[in-house]
């Protein structure tokens, strides 16, 4: 009982004295640092607090400073409602979350609270905030994210794919099949990306079932060879992509691995060696760490000089420059509050944040659709010798490993494509 | 481990009456019953809108959420402390509530109201299935068959769209009475605690009947029990439904005040944490699975808490602490779990007893 | 090979056999635990995720070439596996099982996060140990890591029958798992014996560990093997180790069985689900696994 008692004191106080400062822009970072998806977070954490960090560093917004905490909740969802209640309770404005796991379960609060929330869960069925979509289930008013929807990201694959194979195929229909887990990240995009390669004149196997934890995919792979898959959508994250990848080139399969946002990275590359050469893969930014360009020198002020950082953290930089600049425009129009950042979004067009031209794509929010990005990055990573014992810094600067842009693809804003 | 059966020495009862008695005297009667009360004043100055709170609702949520997770954990503490069967798949179970409550509603319409104790007894009925083969398998057997009904019943709910949506999960509608939402944490505290006196009353009842004295028989031992004309596989069975619809109506009301469900929050983990919550409140004490519901659910708030604290401060930088900090916090639990039962087997149910004893003779220790 | 696709089913069950073969090896060593001292280990994942770190850190960190930091690996599996048992399982013999289950749950979850504090959140890859990742057996592509698994296993396993039959501490620990008081009373250092059967078992699972790891590079995420162990050693009995390795090939086969089937009726995820439907049947029929010993009680 004195554990607890004491534990609760100290809860207390903490809560109280977290975001002591009145006059600060008080935002909530929710982060997976230590749970199942850490692998892919803690880079895109980083990239989000080295950004708002570099804001704070350089005046703020308007002056004021962004009181940002990073909490860790390890993909539990719980952990993340309990979290954002005690943000709620502190009136935080806006919140910057993670997966799928709390994203979801926290919809509704933040639609009630007028919080707007920026995941890096770029679910479809987020997309729709009026709940009106032909094909969505409900509204999500609040929920924003950069870059494009994870349907959206696999339909620009599915479309590259189709251009490749009327380069490079034999004349006959091509296979496409998705692979995931049965989860609720990795079959976000399936019905509705399945049904655009139908349209596009693919042939679609049945879905594969592979698990988010890596494990030995032999017989997938097998699968693969069996139904003379010609494009496989891997919908998992990096961990199981090294092992899916490493199991095909054990059975020789020969099949153009397409991957998500979040199932292939610089990482990946390290990791499986030449097994990850020439996975296509979906990229959110508008250019990568290797490239040059003026928004680019800004990313690596935020980084601190940093030696090399993976895709997700470039993501991170425009989720969280959205966010700030969003905050700032809110401020000009009047108080800062959840429903003036999210009209502040609502209001432009086709807008990259200040300095980072040339990184974030411009995107476009509405009040009636918050697919803020149709445009898809498509790059083929190349890993050309054995990657044993580098780091991936010294890797991408030797050329043993390099992605190297193919497509840049521009879907249309359908309207039935919103919410799902 | 017999939580009844505990008395200090000088703790006489002369009737069988007095020996069942839910409060042992007037004045822990009187304490129980003056904390339900003002725990069911907290919420009002927020609900009638008096222009101050008790709580803020960070806290609400919180007692919200041990309101619910301690239902849940009560059946299992019937199971698994009273009966002595050992379940790994209670999340499961919970789950299922939560689906089934939103389910209910979705295909009838009928008020959440009355959906809540329905999905209880729609869990009951697939405990009842899932205990059948209790019926045979014993002890550990019976602890891995219940972790595949953990992962047959999370494919399951991946799975039927009919059910729970898939894997996409489902919206739940926050409760009504009489066109009054309950949608708001604090206005929320009362359907869950008016839920938790009546099923923790109920359960204590329980196990002053006859039903609840065969189950404690089945888990002291079962060869006596059916000697003495104990059905044990009735008994057995009946623990498993009992579990079920304690979890299940706790799962139907997280259901509603999160307002969404999803495959992904019924994780193997979570069972892990029902059974935490039963051994560090203590094997078959009811006031204990409180004690431990409380524990398990305050412990990564304190410990995110003092991480909060060290962060930036001077022990963080003479330390380097850093990001050490978020896996310390992690293995929080687990240490909390083993030190517990190296130090303290009987749970806090059995530290709160000695605390008792303590202030009773207070100030002198005999 | 339209129709039947025997072909693939041949290459299905060829895989299934050696990946069965690891999950027989990862259930042996749990079954090991079991039979010694009557604990449900819980964090036998862990111990595959331990002994593949510990291994691929004197692979990177020291450089070590294969065949010295492999038994080094091994012994300091060994040495954990006694001071495990001798800090946070001797003080609790005797008590419930529930409680022995749950320090082992408790074990698991701290473990996780230990490693995951030393070595990182990415995965790492081990470095090329063997001259070509592949050899040709019947007609399929296997992993040379897998014949090698197969090979220590098979080492192993022997190891132990000779172990069991012919020394002392075998014929100790036979003693013990048989009747622990009369075994005590007859002068079997109980407490060695459970420390030993801790430490085989460290040493087993890390091989498994290093094995997975060579094949799909190391990740906190490694330890879901332990799962896969339970269906295996239900299926061949809690107590019996060539149950245990039985068992474990069975459920590899049944794995890549129930993906053939997928093929044909695309019910999807499949693989994962059948095992633990084919524990609970096989539970329905005999409550103590194919190979285990019924528990028959005097009164």
């Amino acid at each position: 009982m004195k554990t607890l008692t004491l534990a609760t004191a100290t809860a207390a106080i903490a809560l109280t004295g977290a975001f002591a400062q009145a006059q600060d822009i008080p935002v909530g970072h929710l982060a997976d640092l230590t749970g199942p998806t850490a692998s892919i977070g803690v880079a895109y954490a980083d990239g989000i607090s080295d950004t708002i960090s570099w804001y704070n560093a350089n005046g703020g917004v308007d002056g004021q400073q962004i009181d940002f905490e990073t909490i860790d909740y390890a993909y539990q969802a719980p952990r993340a409602v309990s979290i954002y209640q005690g943000w709620a309770s502190d009136d935080v404005v806006a919140i910057q979350g993670w997966g799928t796991a709390d994203t979801e379960a926290l919809v509704q609060f933040v639609e009630q609270d007028e919080v707007p929330y920026f995941s890096a869960s770029y679910s479809g069925a987020l997309t729709d905030p009026t709940g009106e979509g032909e094909r969505s289930s409900n509204a999500a008013p609040y929920n924003f994210f950069y870059g494009p929807s994870y349907s959206d990201a696999c339909r620009a694959l599915v479309q590259w794919a189709a251009s490749d194979w009327d380069e490079n195929g034999d004349g006959s229909t091509p296979v496409w099949v998705h692979m995931g887990d049965n989860h609720p990240y990795p079959e976000s995009p399936r019905v509705a990306c399945t049904e655009y390669a139908e349209e596009l004149g693919f042939e679609v196997a049945n879905p594969i079932v592979y698990t988010l934890a890596p494990g030995d995919f032999t017989a997938q792979c097998l699968t693969l060879n069996e139904i003379g898959a010609d494009y496989a959508y891997v919908a998992n994250i990096a961990g199981s992509t090294i092992s899916l990848l490493n199991s095909c080139a054990n059975a020789g399969t020969d099949v153009q691995f397409v991957s998500n946002v979040w199932g292939y990275d610089e990482q990946v590359m390290r990791a499986a060696g030449e097994n990850a050469d020439g996975v296509v893969v979906a990229v959110r930014t508008e250019s990568i760490w290797t490239d040059d360009n003026p928004g680019l020198e800004r990313v690596r002020e935020i980084s601190g000089g940093g030696d090399y950082e993976v895709l997700s953290y470039i993501a991170g930089v425009c989720s969280a420059a959205y966010m700030v600049e969003a905050i700032g425009g809110a401020g000009e129009a009047g108080e800062i509050s959840g429903p003036n950042i999210r009209a502040y979004l609502e209001s432009q067009t086709d807008w990259v944040p200040e300095g980072l031209d040339g990184v974030c794509f411009p995107s476009t929010w509405t009040a009636e659709d918050h697919r803020g990005l149709m445009t898809v990055a498509v790059y083929r990573g190349s890993v050309n010798g054995s990657t044993e014992g580098q780091e991936i810094a010294e890797l991408m600067n030797n050329g043993t490993m390099a992605l190297d842009p193919v497509a840049i693809i521009e879907l249309p804003r359908r309207p039935e494509w919103i919410g799902y | 481990m017999a939580g009844m059966t505990f008395r200090p020495s000088g703790d006489f009862r002369s009737s069988y009456a007095a020996d069942t008695t839910i409060f042992d005297d007037r004045f822990s009667r009187r304490f129980v019953v003056g904390l339900v009360i003002i725990l069911a004043l907290v919420p009002i100055p927020t609900v009638f809108d008096l222009g101050f709170d008790v709580l803020s609702r960070y806290w609400m949520n919180l007692l919200v959420s041990i309101g619910y997770l301690s239902i849940a954990a009560l059946g299992l503490n019937i199971l698994v402390g009273f009966t002595g069967q050992i379940s790994i798949g209670h999340a499961a179970f919970f789950g299922f509530g939560a689906f089934a409550s939103v389910f209910i509603y979705e295909t009838t319409s009928i008020p959440v109201f009355f959906c809540i104790p329905l999905a209880g007894v729609m869990t009951a009925a697939v405990g009842l299935i899932f205990g059948v083969p209790a019926a045979r398998i014993k002890g550990l057997y019976l602890a891995i068959a219940t972790l595949a009904a953990q992962f047959i019943l999370q494919d399951f709910f991946a799975r039927a769209d009919w059910f729970s949506g898939g894997s996409h999960g489902s919206v739940a509608r926050p409760l009504e009475i009489f066109g009054y939402s309950f949608r708001s944490v604090h206005a929320y505290w009362w359907i869950v605690l008016a839920y938790v006196v009546v099923l923790y009353l109920a359960a204590t009842n329980l196990m002053r009947s006859r039903d609840g004295r065969a189950l404690i028989a089945v888990r002291d031992h079962y060869l006596s029990a059916e000697i003495m004309g104990v059905n044990l596989t009735k008994y057995r069975i009946l623990s498993f439904g009992i579990a079920s619809f304690y979890a299940g109506v706790g799962g139907a009301l997280f259901a509603h005040h999160n307002l969404f469900v999803q495959v992904e929050s019924f994780t193997i983990f979570f069972s892990i944490l029902f059974l935490g919550m039963v051994i560090i409140g203590g094997l078959g004490s009811i006031m204990g699975t409180i004690f431990g519901t409380i524990f398990i659910t305050m412990l990564p708030e304190a410990t995110e808490a003092v991480a909060a604290m060290l962060r930036g401060g001077a022990v963080d930088r003479a330390l380097n602490l850093g990001s050490a900090l978020n896996y310390l916090k992690e293995m929080a639990i687990g240490l909390a779990i083993i030190l517990f039962l190296i130090f303290e087997p009987e749970g806090l149910a059995h530290r709160w007893r000695q605390i008792k004893a303590y202030w009773k003779l207070y100030p002198f220790s005999y | 090979m339209e129709g039947l696709r025997l072909g693939f089913l041949y290459q299905l069950m060829l895989t299934g056999l050696i990946i069965g073969t690891l999950y027989g090896v990862v259930a042996m060593s749990f079954a090991l635990i079991y039979k010694a001292s009557k604990v449900i280990n819980m964090a036998q994942g862990e111990f595959l995720l331990i002994g593949a770190w510990i291994c691929w850190y004197f692979l990177i960190e020291y450089q070590l070439p294969f065949w010295i930091g492999f038994p080094l690996t091994l012994v300091v599996m060994l040495v954990f596996g006694i001071l495990l048992q001798i800090v946070v399982l001797r003080p609790l013999i005797g008590e419930p099982i529930i409680s022995v289950i749950m320090v082992t749950i408790g074990l698991s979850i701290v473990f996780q996060a230990l490693m995951k504090w030393l070595f990182g959140v990415s995965p790492q890859p081990y470095p090329q140990i063997f001259a070509s990742p592949n050899v040709d057996i019947f007609g399929a592509q296997i992993r040379t890591v897998y014949v090698l698994s197969i090979a220590v296993s098979l080492v192993i396993v022997g190891g132990f029958a000779w172990f069991f039959k012919f020394s002392k501490m075998g014929l100790a620990m036979r003693a013990t798992a048989f009747d622990q008081q009369a075994a005590q009373s007859l002068g079997v250092s109980v407490k060695s014996v459970f420390a030993m059967s801790w430490a085989i078992s460290a040493m087993v699972s890390a091989v498994a560990g290093i094995v997975v790891g060579v094949v799909n590079s190391v990740s906190s995420d490694l330890s879901f093997f332990g799962i896969k162990v339970f269906p295996a050693v239900i299926l061949g009995g809690l107590d019996s180790i060539v149950g245990a390795v039985v068992g474990g090939i069975i459920i590899g086969l049944l794995e890549h069985f129930a993906v053939y089937i997928d093929l044909f009726a695309g019910v999807g995820n499949l693989q994962q689900i059948v095992p633990f439907y084919v524990l609970i049947i096989i539970l329905m029929i005999k409550p103590y696994g194919l190979f285990g010993t019924k528990d028959i009680e005097r009164i």
